[in-house]
């Protein structure tokens, strides 16, 4: 095998530095477009995986109630029929929904529990076991007791019952939460104080969960509960899914605009370089030229000098990228794609390290700077010394 | 040996730089180039060194026809026989005289040791050694000269050509430059001149002196 020829690569180290502002400014673009792609990636990425492990907490199966086309409360007395049904493991009623913290800007999500019932979200079933909670009382998440007590609620708050009474719950502490959605936008309390605060009657729930012993089974279940109550919705976690995403993929749109705009400057910087050499840089390769350099001499020297340039300023780009989505969580970035209950969230974005971004991006910036270097360098490589040097 | 057999040169500005050209440069041989401006000297210096393609004839050089290699062949033809002293000496302004110097031996890609000796010796011999780091743009005119005459030698070619080699210097630079001259004659170079300069013509170590007038030999 041949040894790198570490005489060429010096030359074209030092290449770079004698055209120190030029190159300068290239690598600062570069740098920047790397790393503001980057971070859309990343923001984009990290926010899937945090929507999809929230819906896998989900119930495989959700049973809504529905009257004159809006959502209505669904009688538990139904469950018992429910169970009689093949393939269905167990059903579990839910009192749950948003409330409007309106001054503090906010707006929590509201979720009853009893201690007597399965619960299928890992979250629950922990405060189940373990918090015995009374009447007045609710666990809230991490993210739900900074909100409060930036509001100088630390103690309790009161909840308007629909009649316009209102209702001193009181914070018994905080929950240990599975994803940060919880954390950020959960309230737990007794489904009966739930059941006050909105207004139900006795056995009325928001909506039911059901559990299909085999997922295989999971359409053909559906189908049946479809029939015994046709006023029923039923909605298989799948399909929420679908539902979730094709609202994220709308915010990326945004992302794909600003995308284009991106490769747009990327490519008039490639444009404007591969249009020409300076005078002085075309000399000089004629000079190389005369004094007994082959092309494929230049061409390698200018390979040796875009690679540097490109790849320093694509590692540098994703480290900016990095540091921007996941120490400084995103800043600006992140209330753009999250239109999300708390306004003034302190949802940290979680780690995910996605190649495929990172492969994308690497073929997006390094290869073509590459070419946009070396064919304009071809170019003048191949014509006659002479002309060049003259 | 160089032969030129029916060179002709036109531009493709149709100015005929060469017209029917036969010449004969044998080994070890000093010969100077003598002509006005325009005559068409520095076409030949530069048809000798494959930087320039004949539009008619045949550059032979030790029996290689030198007009007929690819870019290729003829970058490496020039990198292991020739040794170009340019008009405008054609430095590379922004890099240091010993990277300068070290040009032509980049591609070879030798080990430092032998680089090395090859570097210091043509630098001492051209006396720029004490320059080696200064960045050749802030050099004086016939420092600039030595740097590209070092240069022109890091290879150690057979064939040495310069181009109106005293054009920019003065008077005591250009009887530097003889002396030089005469030290690379006495290492059995053979060295083409391309000069209107009187000084050359009358050098006791100089072998034949030919005039070029249009783009034809003047019979002498
Ligand atoms: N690249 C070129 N394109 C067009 N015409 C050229 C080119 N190079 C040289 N010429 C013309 O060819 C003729 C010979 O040029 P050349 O440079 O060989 O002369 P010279 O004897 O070296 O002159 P000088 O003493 O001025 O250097 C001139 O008329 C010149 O204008
Ligand atoms: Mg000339």
């Amino acid at each position: 095998m041949k040894k790198i020829n570490f005489y060429l690569l010096e030359y074209a180290i030092n290449y770079i530095l004698r055209y120190k502002s030029k190159n300068i400014f290239i690598s600062i673009v570069l740098t920047l477009l790397v790393a503001i792609l980057a971070s859309f990636f990343f923001v984009q990425n990290s926010l899937k995986l945090e929507f999809e492990s929230t819906l896998d907490a989900q119930p495989q199966i959700i049973i809504t109630n529905q009257k004159a086309g809006r959502d209505t409360t669904v009688d538990e007395k139904v469950i018992d029929k429910l169970l009689n049904i093949n393939g269905v493991g167990d059903v579990v009623s839910r009192v749950w929904g948003y409330y409007d913290f309106s001054h503090m800007n906010a707006k929590f999500i509201l979720v009853g529990i009893d201690e007597f019932e399965n619960q299928d979200n890992a979250t629950l079933a922990s405060i189940a076991q373990n918090v015995d909670l009374n009447v007045s009382s609710m666990l809230v998440g991490q993210g739900v007791k900074k909100t409060l007590s930036n509001s100088y609620y630390r103690k309790y708050f009161n909840f308007i019952l629909p009649d316009g009474e209102s209702k001193k719950i009181y914070i018994a502490g905080t929950f240990k939460a599975t994803t940060q959605f919880e954390s950020n936008d959960m309230i737990v309390m007794n489904k009966d104080t739930l059941r006050n605060i909105f207004g139900y009657k006795k056995q009325e729930a928001t909506d039911l969960a059901v559990t299909v012993n085999n997922p295989k089974e999971i359409a053909s279940v559906i189908l049946k509960i479809q029939n015994m109550y046709p006023t029923f919705k039923v909605v298989a976690r799948k399909d929420l899914k679908t539902v979730l995403q094709s609202q994220f993929n709308t915010k990326s749109s945004l992302f794909l605009i600003l995308f284009m705009v991106s490769l747009f400057t990327f490519f008039m910087i490639i444009y404007d370089k591969s249009s020409g050499l300076s005078s002085e840089e075309k000399k000089e390769i004629g000079i190389l030229k005369a004094i007994g350099w082959r092309v494929e001499d230049v061409l390698k020297a200018r390979f040796y000098e875009a690679l540097i340039l490109s790849f320093f300023s694509y590692i540098i780009g994703i480290i900016i990228a990095l540091f921007f989505v996941y120490i400084l969580n995103a800043p600006i970035l992140k209330n753009i794609f999250i239109d999300y209950h708390t306004i003034e969230n302190n949802f940290k974005l979680p780690f995910v390290l996605d190649y495929e971004t990172l492969l994308l991006l690497f073929l997006l910036s390094v290869p073509v700077y590459l070419f946009a270097t070396i064919i304009p360098s071809w170019r003048v490589a191949t014509l006659d010394a002479d002309e060049v040097i003259r | 040996m160089i032969r030129l057999e029916h060179i002709s040169k036109i531009y493709d500005n149709d100015i005929v730089a060469l017209d029917d050209i036969n010449l004969i440069f044998a080994e070890g041989e000093l010969v100077i180039l003598k002509g006005v401006s325009g005559s068409g000297k520095s076409t030949i210096l530069s048809l000798i060194a494959g930087l320039l393609k004949p539009t008619k004839g045949d550059v032979l050089v030790d029996k290689k026809h030198i007009s007929k290699l690819p870019d290729h062949f003829c970058s490496q033809y020039r990198r292991d026989n020739i040794g170009f002293i340019f008009q405008k000496y054609n430095l590379i302004p922004t890099l240091s005289v010993v990277d300068n110097i070290l040009l032509p031996l980049i591609p070879l890609n030798l080990d430092e040791k032998e680089l090395h000796v090859k570097l210091e010796s043509v630098m001492k011999m051209f006396s720029i050694v004490h320059k080696k780091d200064i960045i050749v743009k802030n050099l004086s005119g016939g420092e600039q000269q030595r740097t590209a005459i070092a240069r022109a030698n890091v290879n150690n070619p057979k064939i040495i050509l310069a181009d109106e080699p005293t054009a920019n210097l003065d008077e005591k630079l250009s009887l530097e430059f003889i002396k030089i001259l005469k030290e690379l004659k006495s290492l059995n170079k053979t060295i083409i001149i391309a000069t209107h300069d009187p000084l050359f013509f009358d050098l006791d170590f100089v072998d034949r002196i030919v005039e070029i007038h249009n783009g034809k030999l003047v019979c002498s």
